[in-house]
């Protein structure tokens, strides 16, 4: 039945905070089973779209459907599809890894039994087991991303929506993670994930859009957005700004 | 050629005498960040009106206070209303911070640690912005009394030394209080002293006994003048010395003045280098002292460790969830342990204050606590326990803001209100319900009225579970961040006056709702002894579950404005 309904769909989202505009009317249609990559500068509003499309932050206008659930007229039934893992936001890190991993499969409404052997296996694989009972707080930035993803995971949510989910780790947790991420697009998941970083954008992603100042610049699959160049450059040239320094930082060369 | 003028000038740029950062900065940092808080938030410029005209409130009857011995050209009491006025005002500074309102941490100190600053340079740049606020100018306009009572008693000389008196005072005051918080909140972050604070709290108890006494010696004697003694002593600690430095003068006693200024200057000098020390602490943070030594490999599944023992009960859903990790955070969180020890010490010394203290106070003939106890009425006693549950229950009025951003994962989980408020006030229970049952035993056995056990936990269970709902909707509706620092003190600046005025709010309210079972223990005589427990107890359940019922579905409708409500601002 869901199979008709795009993963995720967004109709103009916005947002303002204090008079400044974050989000200005953002439209997205991702494809069930895509591999779907948000890009922007720092800035751009990829936060404050994608907490508008998992029920987070409540949006000034525009609307968001999760497989044809309304995020917002029935968040319950749309929360159910989702696993997130939002960037900025403290997890109860208080708890250890294990104990985090049960508060929220119980809080999913999940069975005891299949909450401690998944959180067994997620622990092992994500390599987390060795911290045993050190809690989340003391974690490195690292650990404390593959437990926030371990926490999406758990509940096997129909899409994961993830922000910058390959930020401040470590290239073996990098890969590790990518490697979970593939897995679980081919098994028919769908992935959302915000980055800026080009080329794990372009070694994973199906499709592609770039947000600046708040819009969507550019949509579509990547091989239509990249059209032949890298997508660094196509990145560059939508974002605009300057990539070279003239003579006037002449004092950082002694 | 390049290279050529690089090096002339790269190597100068380090020797160049950079301007020196006096302590004018770092008031001007504090109080551009102040206004940037306020810009656009039109609450929060009410809130921080509303917090001033209080403080005037309080300012204004110390003025008249202080100012009373000189206006009414009467200088026997002077002394006294100096010293023990002066006293309880350093008192206040010292204790209020820990108990009640939290410290002003808009200039976080662990912001300050990468910068080339001598720490000199740093504590007194702190301690002047720490001037900067609004109890300090309420605190100088009500000791401005003092001045005045000085010069209408001694003249000018009198009143320009208690100008220099009062000043330092104050300075002492903020010192005191920074220095004490700051040590307090190091010693809370190491995990050890949970048991340190524990053992802290019967060292108190225990001091209840001796310091009756004393109190007893002192107010059996309604005449005044034996307190002026006592006073005169207090003029030379440092808690009385700066204030009553005029009034020597006043007096004649010019030599003293001097001393007593000394006295408060090296107490401040002290405090602040005590102040320095444990900043250090502060800014290079506690990663390395905190970290846990490895823990305990512990058998079992996730869930299995998820659920705390005193949990056992719990069913192992949602809701037990929900408990058994609000449960854990009272523990581990040293910011909601803080509130947990506010609670016993408060739980403690209010009843035994009023009941036993003020019994004596009313039959100055008798002495022991039996005698005590013919004075105080189960009225007496369900007022004073009113208010230890007012205080219990006051503590949810923002129990989200305890979580910050984190409460994110139950709003992604779509966690419906109704069982998130229950299970947040079935876990605090644990906690707080062994205290309040503690607290009738112990107040019982003092009064020697064991048959009164049953109406102190009726009291006791109704007002705090009374207390419950009101937080409830206070916590859903009036919630604000708290910094993510390592200070359970810590308040965003502006945030104090919100929690003091929400906190009032919610005080009042639920001692209107606990007034029924005053009214019962007025007019029910002897029935109700039997009553309160069962009708206590029945009140505080069925009004908490109702409270939850409906303060459930407010949250439900602002879930994701709560969250950023709570998410501090970066």
């Amino acid at each position: 039945m869901t199979g008709e309904h795009p993963a995720l769909v967004l109709r103009g989202l916005a947002k303002r905070f204090d008079g400044t505009v974050a989000v200005a009317g953002v439209d997205l249609d991702v494809p069930a089973g895509s591999f779907y990559g948000l890009l922007g500068p720092n800035g751009a509003g990829k936060t404050t779209t994608l907490s508008m499309a998992v029920g987070l932050l409540r949006p000034d206008a525009g609307s968001a459907w999760v497989l044809g659930q309304d995020v917002w007229r029935d968040p319950v039934a749309a929360k159910q599809l989702l696993g997130v893992m939002p960037d900025g936001v403290r997890l109860f890190d208080r708890l250890s890894g294990a104990e985090l991993l049960a508060y929220n499969g119980l809080l999913r409404g999940m069975d005891p039994a299949v909450v401690d052997q998944r959180a067994a296996e997620l622990l092992d694989v994500l390599a987390l087991g060795d911290a045993g009972r050190t809690l989340v707080v003391d974690y490195s930035a690292g650990m404390k991303k593959k437990i926030g993803l371990a926490c999406a995971l758990l509940h096997g949510p129909r899409v994961l929506v993830l922000d910058e989910p390959f930020e401040a780790v470590d290239p073996v947790s990098a890969a590790l993670i990518r490697d979970i991420l593939t897995r679980y697009a081919a098994g028919g998941g769908t992935v959302v994930f915000s980055s800026h970083v080009m080329e794990v954008v372009e070694r994973l992603c199906s499709h592609v859009a770039i947000l600046a100042q708040g819009t969507i610049k550019r949509v579509g699959t990547i091989a239509d957005v990249r059209g032949g160049r890298s997508l660094e450059q196509v990145f560059v040239e939508v974002v605009g700004g300057r990539t070279a320094t003239g003579d006037e930082l002449s004092w950082l060369s002694r | 050629m390049a290279v050529q003028v690089s090096a002339a000038t790269a190597p100068a740029a380090p020797a160049t005498p950079a301007r020196t950062v006096s302590a004018r900065h770092f008031v001007r940092l504090k109080l551009r960040v102040m206004g940037n808080n306020f810009r656009g938030q039109g609450w929060r410029i009410a809130m921080f009106v509303g917090g001033a005209l209080v403080g005037l409130w309080f300012a204004a009857s110390g003025f008249f206070l202080f100012a009373a011995p000189g206006m009414t050209g009467n200088g026997r009491y002077a002394v006294l209303v100096a010293a023990a006025g002066g006293g309880l005002l350093v008192l206040g500074w010292l204790l209020l911070p820990l108990v009640f309102f939290g410290v002003d941490e808009t200039l976080d100190p662990a912001r300050f640690a990468l910068l080339p600053l001598p720490r000199r340079t740093l504590v007194v740049g702190l301690f002047a912005a720490a001037l900067v606020s609004v109890p300090v100018l309420a605190a100088s306009i009500a000791s401005l009394g003092l001045v005045l009572t000085a010069w209408a008693l001694g003249g000018w000389s009198a009143g320009l030394v208690a100008v220099l008196g009062v000043l330092a005072g104050l300075l002492l005051c903020v010192a005191a209080s920074r220095a004490v918080t700051s040590a307090f909140a190091s010693m809370l972050r190491s995990r050890r002293v949970r048991d340190l604070a524990a053992v802290l709290l019967a060292v108190t108890a225990a001091l209840l006994g001796p310091l009756q006494v004393f109190g007893l010696a002192a107010l059996r004697q309604t005449d005044w003048n034996r307190l002026t003694g006592p006073a005169s002593v207090l003029g030379w600690t440092p808690f009385g010395a700066p204030w009553t430095a005029g009034i020597d003068v006043a007096q004649g006693r010019v030599w003293a003045a001097p001393l007593k200024l000394l006295i408060t200057v090296a107490t401040i000098a002290a405090l602040l280098a005590w102040w320095s020390r444990s900043l250090e602490s502060a800014m290079v943070g506690s990663a390395t002292a905190g970290r846990a030594p490895a823990r305990r490999e512990v058998g079992g599944g996730a869930v299995a460790q998820l659920f705390p023992r005193a949990t056992a009960w719990v069913r192992r859903d949602r809701f037990g969830a929900l408990v058994a990790r609000d449960a854990r955070y009272w523990w581990r969180d040293a910011r909601r342990r803080a509130n947990l020890i506010t609670i016993a010490v408060v739980g403690i010394f209010v009843p035994v204050l009023v009941n036993v203290m003020g019994g004596d106070f009313a039959s100055p003939e008798n002495g022991g606590f039996t005698a005590a106890a013919g004075d105080s009425s189960p009225v007496v006693v369900t007022l004073s326990l009113l208010i230890v549950g007012i205080v219990a229950s006051a503590t949810l009025a923002n129990q989200f803001g305890f979580d910050g951003s984190a409460y994110a994962a139950n709003v992604v989980a779509g966690v419906p209100g109704r069982i998130e408020l229950r299970a947040r006030m079935t876990a605090f229970s644990l906690y707080v319900l062994p205290m309040l049952v503690l607290v009738a035993v112990v107040l019982s056995v003092l009064l020697s009225r064991p048959a009164w056990i049953g109406l102190m936990v009726g009291s006791l269970v109704a007002t705090y579970g009374a207390g419950l709902a009101v937080n409830s909707f206070v916590s859903v509706l009036g919630a604000y961040s708290l910094p993510e620092t390592s200070n359970p003190f810590g308040m965003n600046s502006g945030a104090g006056m919100a929690k003091g005025l929400l906190t009032l709010l919610a005080m009042v309210t639920t001692a209107v709702v606990g007034v029924p079972m005053v009214v019962a223990a007025a007019l029910l005589g002897d029935a109700w002894l039997w009553l309160a427990l069962p009708f206590g107890t029945a009140y505080g359940l069925g009004t908490a579950l109702l409270g939850a019922y409906l303060a459930g579905d407010v949250l439900d409708r602002r879930q994701p404005e709560l969250l950023a409500t709570v998410t501090p601002r970066r």
